[in-house]
């Protein structure tokens, strides 16, 4: 990956390198001058096997999405930030706390992509016991108990026994754990597998809500279409590296020596077609077949190059251009582009 | 130790996490842990079925050989169909002299009837009477009521409490309870629950030591109980006796396994070759090795009791007991050094639920 001259960065508001404090806080003491998650030149060594790479990420708020394919480090990194592994070399911390030292927990909720749990319990009773679990009284424990039920849907299913729920009701309920202590940091490890179109939606609808209360959110996920609803700020992984972080278009830029596909309807396809096979950045142009030829399919490289020559061919030649659309931007061709294949995760 | 059930309470309003709150208390959630262990146990059932089934077979061997009355010196087998009893009828005068070579009804007509007893030796008559003093001694032994009584109730705790119980019950439990308490979770995937809530690894381990505590004792101890009432009155006088031995090793085994339960991946495995390999070989060996073993200190303090009480505990066959208070601090001093080596332990080591 570090032959794409992408750098780990931070990009747009969603996610920014916070400056440091000179002092470090106390862990009980959490900092809010400190990124609420730092990863700082962090890798994770199991035996011989590299899992993560120097790895360096600041996130301040809002929605990420994790995306790469299996064995990239996506599950090592978020299990590094909930304080489940310690680096081999570098630092995690949460507002300045390591991430291994259990107070940090008290800022992060953590939902596993694991389906395990205390089966004979109900939900409501599983929710419940996480909730004594994190130190509240009982009466504290009912209340948050029903109020993250509430909000993640599940309060009036919550009483039957685990292992009689459906897998979308377990995600649900994991989630709900995730949100007791009402967290700074809500890491979701594949939240979104196995549940129906409509609680997919309700689920994204709660996670913007979370962001929109000033939650930070780090999801990992294979359903990258769901994620891009979610969520235009992702951090790509690929071979234990973050390969790049930043808004989906900022990494689009980035990408700028990797081919751009375009659909380009418009009224005299033939002509254009040839007018731009002339232009430098234009490595093919494919149009659209009969009966009505009216779309063309343009890979060029060097983006910016290529629309001030679009554009410029579009005015002299009075072209009528009816639709513009860029065909690569998605999370799955841009992980396509750097991972060096189809972009499946 | 139950706790209240939520759903009988989930028709409140709800109310959201913006309102005034309590904070949470690390204590609160330690304490909550540990009954939460306590209740996670009655799930361990697998191991539990296994060492119950390995006590009854156990329990019902003790209770045969009580029931034929064969933990006395008298009827124990010297070797096959021939008792003591029977070895000793045989050297007796009667047996001695062979009767039969007198029988009249076997003799020729005109041989005088005598009876065996008045059979002088012909042969050698010096050596025909230091046999019967020496043999005089072992007789008059076996018809002493005290010998043949503490020689039975030493036979049964040699074979019963040192041999099944401390050998085999006592640690198969303790290893079924204690070992489980990581060991199930980790098979299960279900401890990530526990270690990504905010509370410190070393109270995790501690609190999880607290909530088996309670069912190795249980089960340790019900072992004894057990094993104990199937030895009819030797086991009630064994169980007066010993049941501090019991305790003591009880919780020094728990300690152990419950370490073993927490850094090994197969715990089991690891601990059946702790029992069998090393408690039972090292604890075995004469010499300073022994000191090693946690199962060298539980039985110097059963072999305390048995010589306090007035028993012979050379049938125990320990080699240079340590004293009764000894014991006692080993036993306790290894329960707390384990404990806390766990809890530091445990604090280093990641979780990883992929493995």
């Amino acid at each position: 990956m570090s032959g794409i001259g992408i750098q780990p960065t931070t990009l747009g508001t969603l996610g920014g390198q916070a400056s440091q404090p000179a002092v470090s806080p106390t862990p009980d003491t959490p900092d809010s001058r400190y990124p609420l998650l730092l990863f700082e030149q962090v890798s994770k060594w199991y035996g011989s096997v590299l899992a993560l790479n120097q790895v360096t990420l600041s996130l301040t708020g809002g929605i990420t999405g994790l995306v790469g394919a299996n064995g990239a480090g996506k599950s090592t990194l978020l299990r590094m930030a909930n304080g489940q592994l310690r680096p081999t070399l570098g630092r995690v911390s949460v507002r300045g706390i390591d991430t291994w030292d259990w107070r940090a927990r008290r800022l992060v909720g953590y939902c596993p992509d694991i389906d395990a749990f205390y089966e004979d319990l109900s939900g409501r009773r599983f929710v419940w016991v996480m909730a004594r679990l994190c130190g509240y009284t009982r009466s504290e424990s009912t209340r948050r108990t029903e109020a993250v039920l509430e909000r993640v849907g599940m309060r009036d299913r919550a009483d039957r026994k685990l292992r009689g729920y459906s897998k979308g009701m377990r995600q649900r309920v994991k989630l709900a754990q995730a949100l007791l202590h009402d967290p700074e940091l809500l890491i979701l490890d594949e939240p979104l597998s196995g549940i129906d179109p409509i609680g997919r939606q309700e689920l994204l609808d709660v996670f913007q809500s979370l962001a929109a209360q000033g939650k930070c959110l780090l999801i990992s996920s294979h359903e990258l279409e769901a994620l891009e609803k979610l969520t235009n700020h992702v951090a790509i992984m690929a071979r234990g590296r973050i390969a790049a972080v930043g808004t989906l278009p900022q990494i689009r830029e980035l990408l700028d020596d990797h081919p751009l596909s375009v659909r380009i309807d418009v009224d005299r396809p033939r002509e254009l077609a040839r007018l731009l096979l002339a232009v430098p950045e234009v490595l093919s142009v494919d149009i659209g077949k009969a009966p009505e030829p009216v779309g063309l399919v343009v890979k060029a490289r060097h983006p910016k190059q290529f629309f001030q020559a679009f554009s410029r061919l579009v005015v002299e030649h009075q072209l009528e251009v009816r639709r513009l659309e860029p065909l690569d931007e998605s999370v799955h061709d841009i992980l396509g582009y750097l991972l060096g294949g189809s972009g499946k995760t | 130790m139950h706790e209240s059930n939520p759903a009988s309470t989930h028709s409140r309003q709800p109310t959201n996490n913006d309102q005034p709150t309590t904070t949470p208390r690390v204590l609160t959630a330690f304490w909550v842990l540990v009954v939460q262990s306590f209740q996670r146990h009655w799930h361990v059932k697998q191991m539990g079925w296994v060492s119950i089934g390995l006590l009854t077979l156990v329990v019902v061997s003790v209770a045969i050989v009580t029931a034929r009355g064969r933990w006395g010196l008298p009827e124990r087998p010297v070797r096959r169909d021939l008792s003591h009893r029977q070895v000793a009828d045989q050297n007796l005068l009667p047996g001695r002299y062979d009767v039969r070579r007198y029988d009249p009804a076997g003799q020729p007509p005109g041989v005088a009837t005598i009876t065996p007893h008045e059979i002088p030796s012909p042969f050698d008559p010096l050596k025909d009477g230091i046999q019967n003093l020496i043999l005089s001694i072992p007789q008059a032994v076996m018809r002493s009521p005290k010998f043949l009584d503490d020689w039975a109730f030493m036979n049964f705790s040699r074979w019963v409490i040192l041999g099944a119980y401390f050998g085999f019950v006592l640690p198969m439990f303790t290893l079924a309870y204690a070992s489980a308490a990581f060991g199930t979770e980790r098979e299960s995937r279900s401890l990530v629950w526990v270690m990504t809530r905010p509370i410190p690894r070393s109270a995790i381990y501690a609190a999880k030591f607290l909530g088996t505590l309670p069912w190795c004792v249980l089960f340790g101890l019900g072992g004894f109980v057990v094993l104990c009432l199937a030895g009819g009155d030797f086991g009630l006088r064994a169980m007066k006796l010993y049941w501090p031995a019991a305790v003591g090793g009880t919780v020094a085994f728990s300690a152990m396994f419950h370490l073993i339960g927490a850094i090994f991946k197969r715990p089991v495995v690891v601990g059946l070759v702790y029992v069998f390999f090393y408690e039972a070989l090292v604890a075995a060996l004469p010499g300073s090795l022994k000191l090693l073993s946690l199962t060298f200190y539980a039985r110097s303090l059963m072999y305390n009791a048995a010589t306090t009480a007035g028993y012979p505990t050379n049938l125990l066959d320990l080699s240079q007991p340590e004293t009764t208070e000894t014991a006692w601090i080993v036993l306790v001093t290894a329960t707390t050094a384990l404990t806390i080596t766990g809890m530091w332990m445990f604090s280093l080591l990641e979780y990883r639920d992929d493995v």
